[in-house]
């Protein structure tokens, strides 16, 4: 069986080596950024420089916490908000395979401007085996591009280091046990953000309304699980349909746009099955979302798909 | 140790094998499908896995080296998927389009008892799947080993080497016996050795 503590050990000695002056994390505050940062700077202190990009599209208050978390973790940090470049890049692209490439580029041209400026000559990515293996190669057809993948440009001026490259999620979990991360349990949120989470152009207007019905959502399952009401699903969140149906507010008619409640279960996200959610739950986040985002939403529906024949996310 | 090797085909769940047999505590590598036979053979290994491919290799491409593992190799090989399928059509079988793919949760059906690959397995139970084409013709040399109602041959053996296909996929983990099916092949490797 995996060995976290052995892995951690072997991987200190092995990036000591393998890194020769300053590093860049692209750090999101999920658990494999946070393992893999941590991880660097066991290896070389301050010489690893944490940078946090705010797209967007991120969640509700998660530039706030990723911040204190790399406080709390006494990491050397920048933090680059850069939503409106975001926004702008992602005018009028729907194609979820473009909105991934371009974030993807996006990031990378911000962490080079940074590499350059502080004379950096490494970059650091929480990849993890499901990343490289769906992002396809020449043997492999690609099922999407993970942006730390797929959306890195071929020339590049930064070396790749990967240090979790050959792990799965819940073995990266048992690293992040095993340093005392609090992130360790942390769903995974995928690096395009809520972009990905918004079918169509994800304008600004349209994150607003899928970051509050995925924090609604979050919050709702949460608190089920915590009832012992269901098992906590491998990931939660809403997708936002901008397909229009009527509904009727009030005596009046409604034309509003349509939230799909997703929730899976899965070790490791190479297969999934979809969660049973208990009725009562659903109905109180179909309520929640449709009462909080008014003449926004007034459709809600529930995705019943596994894994294959679909994937985690819609996009 | 047992050392079983998978050959790489391509497949999205490649890494889910290797990771299988290593959780057992097996010596594994993953081998590009390119690799010639003499450099696996000298690595003195008791079994090979091959893996499932992109879409439609089973039915149309020559995946790599895999004639040659099945043609020289004395080991045990266990094909998944595209490399059931493509053991299908190496010693004569046909493989064609799937009348319905199969994605996702299927019943199986086992047809023979006390199968050492099945050895623990319920008679029906659940696999994952992910197929657009399947075998359509067994081979001569195969016995039918199991079978579901939208696809037909699901398991197969050959009647005299240690060769299995699966065209179901025991390395993800809503596949009920999966780790089962594979600790049974690891027991054929053994006594092969």
């Amino acid at each position: 069986m995996f060995d976290a503590e052995k892995f951690i050990e072997k991987t200190i000695l092995k990036l000591r080596e393998e890194i020769k002056g300053k590093a860049l994390i692209a750090f999101s505050g999920g658990v494999d950024s946070t393992v893999s940062a941590a991880l660097v700077s066991k290896a070389i202190g301050d010489q690893l420089i944490a940078v946090h990009v705010d797209t967007g599209y991120m969640r509700k208050n998660e530039p706030e916490s990723v911040k204190n978390l790399m406080k709390e973790m006494g990491l050397n940090f920048r933090f680059i908000d850069a939503s409106k470049e975001f926004y702008d890049a992602l005018k009028n692209v729907e194609d979820p395979e473009k909105k991934r490439k371009i974030i993807g580029g996006k990031f990378i041209y911000i962490f080079e401007k940074v590499a350059e400026k502080e004379n950096i000559k490494y970059l650091v990515q929480g990849t993890i085996a499901p990343d490289w293996i769906e992002s396809g190669d020449t043997l492999r057809d690609t099922i999407k591009s993970h942006h730390n993948v797929g959306g890195l440009p071929e020339i590049m001026k930064l070396k790749l280091i990967e240090p979790l490259r050959d792990l799965y999620k819940d073995e990266v979990r048992k690293v992040a046990r095993v340093l005392g991360l609090k992130v360790s349990e942390r769903q995974p949120f995928p690096g395009p953000g809520l972009a990905i989470r918004i079918i169509g152009e994800a304008t600004p207007k349209r994150t607003e309304i899928v970051r509050e019905a995925c924090d609604i959502v979050e919050k709702e399952i949460e608190l089920a699980v915590e009832m012992g009401k269901m098992e906590r699903p491998w990931q939660y969140f809403a997708v936002l349909i901008p397909v229009k149906t009527v509904g009727v507010h009030g005596d009046q008619r409604a034309y509003g746009n349509t939230i799909a409640i997703r929730a899976v279960q899965s070790i490791d996200a190479m297969t999934c099955a979809y969660s049973d959610i208990p009725h009562d739950v659903l109905e109180k986040i179909s309520t929640k979302i449709t009462n909080t985002l008014g003449n926004k939403v007034n459709r809600i529906v529930y995705d019943v798909t596994n894994k294959p024949p679909s994937t985690v996310e819609w996009e | 140790m047992v050392q079983i090797y998978v050959i790489d085909n391509g497949g999205q769940w490649t890494h889910r094998e290797w990771r299988t047999l290593r959780d057992l505590d097996v010596e594994t590598k993953i081998v590009p499908n390119t690799t010639p036979f003499q450099d696996i053979k000298k690595d003195e290994i008791d079994g090979l896995v091959l893996s499932g491919g992109a879409p439609r290799v089973g039915m149309q491409s020559d995946l790599g080296k895999c004639a040659e593992y099945l043609e020289k190799a004395e080991v045990p090989i266990l094909g998944i998927c595209a490399g059931h399928q493509f053991m299908g059509r190496f010693f004569g079988g046909k493989v064609e389009p799937a009348k319905i793919p199969e994605f996702g949760k299927v019943e199986l059906m086992l047809l023979k008892e006390g199968e050492l690959l099945f050895n623990g397995v319920s008679k029906k139970s659940i696999v994952w799947e992910s197929h657009n084409d399947e075998i359509s013709i067994l081979p001569g040399e195969f016995i039918h080993l199991a079978e579901s109602d939208t696809c037909k041959i699901q398991a197969m053996k050959h009647k005299d080497k240690p060769f299995y296909g699966l065209q179901f996929h025991p390395e993800v983990e809503h596949t009920e016996y999966g780790e089962q099916i594979f600790q049974n092949f690891i027991k054929i490797c053994k006594r092969d050795e």
